[in-house]
């Protein structure tokens, strides 16, 4: 059994340290590229959000790398990513490929359910070797989350373009590389340290903006020409609101969301599928904890993130926060947005002016 | 003077405006429905949503706007998110009342109504109807009565749409108008799959029903099935599809093909709809893999232009004759 999975931001090389640690022979699918994407676009539903066609562009090129399975998360609605994988199914069955598909279904919550599944998938397992892989997989998410965050503050401010952003990436793959929990830590705390020692200190109180918004997007960086560095490299603070480890957490403790469920209320009664309460939640708590302004990023058709979309525009004058949806597709170019980011990012910058000549 | 309530003619209206009518008025209010979509509506509607909403959302703002406009006391803007055990709605209509409050303003108050059967029908669904009740009238007893005039309308109202009525003409019956069904004009039975709010709101598709009557085509639809056809359709595909209507579109163009009571499918989704750009995928995929019965696919949104349906509809019709002779 050859396995592969779809490409999430780092989420890939964590995945790799789980199932290699339980004994698994791992096809991690190519990084993305524009081929990934046309390969993708070309075969799938033209409405279908981009995630799944991204999705499908790193399946076929892992089974043409000779992988023969493929392991994607299920759901119960009601938002799409529950059917996706059997669309999925359906698109490389026509393709002439015929991978296993093992679609784990999450029972909200119950992750005892999930590891049976996935042990199903690897035979002569041990207990030790489930701890031991577990704990290597759980460190680098730990650490990867951790030295992204720092990324997207200290490459607003780094000495010389691509000094920041490079060390990060080298570091990445010694993480990727290690076995040993205890080194993957002692990388994850030098590498932060070495990006802070690559930055000059701003002349002015650097501008902060959140990203919010669906979570493929916020996870990995392809599909909004990575949004976060072009901020980064504007001079701009970045956080998002979430990292692989807010994604998985949730995930297992469902009830981790109701803070944010409390917080997006007086805008958005329920849960309404996707990460919808999420944006709306978070951009409550941003906009409370000074943030100069909030970017909502999602793919074109994302239901749950427009329904976010309309109530975040009313949010923005309730709260008096600048708040800027974008919503992509294949066909969002390079220069897609770029414009309209700088554009909003001088706004900030006005604002902040214009506040401080008040005083 | 009656409380008015207005119930927008848009999305759902036309799966349960008679058991919402009625139970409306058994609770003393005065519904007033807004008028049959036109183009104001849609542009009213397009100018006070997101770009990226679907255009039976965007129409669905317009008929808010319309009643707005025509001195309601109150808008029915129900929170629907399951209509049966383990399924949902997109996810638009779960977040419905929100974006209407969030996005347009000065309206009357709404009623944001939940109705949610994911569970089954329990207490809180009871509960959550007698809230609303509660609004009109202090008296439960009128309130029961109601909740049951409107399962009983409900029901008859699915009994004239299984009969094969569309829901213009059901309604119609039930307020008490003779229809006489015409009779059928043509040879060619088409099977027309897409959500109500697509297919029998006449103004978004151009018609599409007359022109596929003027075209010498019955339509059939999903609801005038018997759910164990649906059932059976639905039930080829590994995983329970849990969409209401997309578990509906899925089942029932499975069941078109496998049994072959059709000619030809017309398939109309929104532009840009997130749930069935899926089912469509999945629908299509089965009619291009047996190649047995043509299926054409329609996209509408607010710039759709009636010549090009026309143009696709008569060509796709004439292709079903010509199959027919050989
Ligand atoms: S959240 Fe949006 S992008 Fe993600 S699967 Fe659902 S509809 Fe698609
Ligand atoms: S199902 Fe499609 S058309 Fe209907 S509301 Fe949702 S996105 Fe719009």
């Amino acid at each position: 059994m050859r396995l592969t999975y779809p490409h999430m931001g780092n989420l890939g090389i964590i995945l790799k340290a789980l199932f290699e640690g339980l004994g698994g022979d791992v096809i991690v699918p190519p990084p993305i590229t524009e081929r990934t994407l046309s390969l993708g676009v070309q075969y799938s539903p033209e409405f279908a959000c981009l995630p799944l066609k991204i999705n499908v562009g790193n399946f076929i090129e892992a089974l043409e790398m000779g992988a023969d399975t493929i392991l994607m998360l299920g759901g119960v609605g009601p938002c799409r990513f529950g059917y996706y994988g059997q669309v999925q199914r359906e698109i490389l069955k026509d393709l002439g490929y015929n991978p296993k598909m093992v679609i784990v279904e999450p029972p909200q919550g119950r992750f005892k359910d999930f590891l049976r599944d996935l042990a199903s998938l690897f035979p002569g397992l041990t207990v030790g070797k489930v701890v031991d892989a577990v704990k290597l997989a759980w460190e680098k998410m730990a650490y990867l989350d951790q030295m992204e965050r720092a990324l997207l503050v200290f490459r607003a401010h780094e000495a010389y373009r691509g000094a920041v952003t490079n060390k990060y990436n080298e570091y990445r793959d010694y993480i990727d590389e290690s076995k040993d929990p205890k080194e993957v830590k002692a990388l994850g705390l030098k590498v932060i340290e070495e990006m802070r020692s690559l930055t000059v200190p701003p002349v002015e109180e650097p501008l902060r903006i959140a990203v919010v918004g669906e979570i493929y997007f916020l996870i990995e960086p392809f599909p909004s020409q990575d949004i976060f560095k072009e901020l980064n490299e504007l001079g701009v603070e970045v956080d998002k609101t979430e990292y692989i480890s807010d994604y998985v957490l949730s995930n297992i403790f469902p009830w981790k969301l109701n803070r944010i469920k409390k917080e997006a209320r007086p805008y958005l009664n329920r849960v309404i599928g996707g990460h919808a309460v999420n944006t709306i939640g978070n951009t409550r708590e941003f906009a409370d904890k000074g943030y100069d302004g909030i970017i909502q990023i999602f793919p074109f058709t994302c239901t749950p993130e427009i329904v976010a979309q309309g109530i975040l525009s009313r949010m923005s004058k309730d709260l008096d926060i600048p708040i800027m949806s974008l919503s992509y597709d294949e066909n969002t170019g390079q220069v897609g947005y770029q414009t309209r980011i700088e554009a909003f990012v001088d706004l900030l910058l006005r604002r902040r002016e214009m506040g401080s000549a008040h005083i | 003077m009656d409380i008015k309530v207005g119930i927008p003619r848009a999305l759902l209206y036309y799966n349960f405006y008679p058991a919402w009518k009625v139970f409306f008025n058994e609770l003393g209010a005065k519904v007033i429905l807004s008028q049959k979509t036109n183009k104001k509506i849609v542009d009213d509607g397009v100018l006070n949503t997101v770009d990226e909403a679907c255009l039976p959302v965007k129409v669905f703002f317009g008929h808010v706007i319309n009643l707005k406009d025509r001195g309601v006391d109150y808008i029915f803007v129900p929170r629907i998110v399951s209509v049966e055990k383990r399924r949902y709605l997109c996810a638009k209509f779960l977040g419905l009342p929100d974006l209407i409050r969030a996005s347009i303003r000065d309206i009357p108050p709404i009623i944001d109504m939940e109705i949610d059967l994911y569970r089954g029908y329990n207490r809180n669904v009871d509960r959550e109807i007698d809230r609303v009740g509660m609004i009109f009238t202090k008296d439960m007893r009128k309130i029961r009565k109601a909740k049951e005039a409107a399962i009983i309308a409900q029901n008859n109202y699915e009994k004239h749409l299984k009969s094969g009525l569309i829901p213009r003409e059901a309604i119609r019956i039930m307020e008490g108008a003779k229809v006489v069904k015409a009779p059928d004009s043509g040879l060619l039975k088409i099977g027309l799959l897409g959500h109500n709010y697509n297919i029998m709101d006449e103004y978004i598709n151009m018609d599409i029903i007359k022109k596929i009557n003027d075209f010498g085509g019955t339509v059939i639809t999903a609801d005038m099935l018997k759910e164990s056809d649906i059932e059976y359709g639905a039930s080829c595909y590994p995983k329970d599809m849990f969409w209401t209507y997309g578990r509906e579109m899925l089942g029932a163009g499975r069941y078109m093909l496998d049994s072959g009571i059709v000619d030809g499918v017309v398939i109309v989704t929104a532009f840009g709809c997130g749930p069935d750009s899926l089912i469509k995928e999945m629908v299509e995929k089965e009619y291009k893999r047996r190649n047995t019965i043509p299926i054409l696919s329609l996209t509408i949104d607010e710039h759709t232009g009636e010549a090009g349906i026309i143009t696709r509809l008569e060509a796709f019709m004439d292709l079903l004759r010509w199959k027919e002779v050989v």
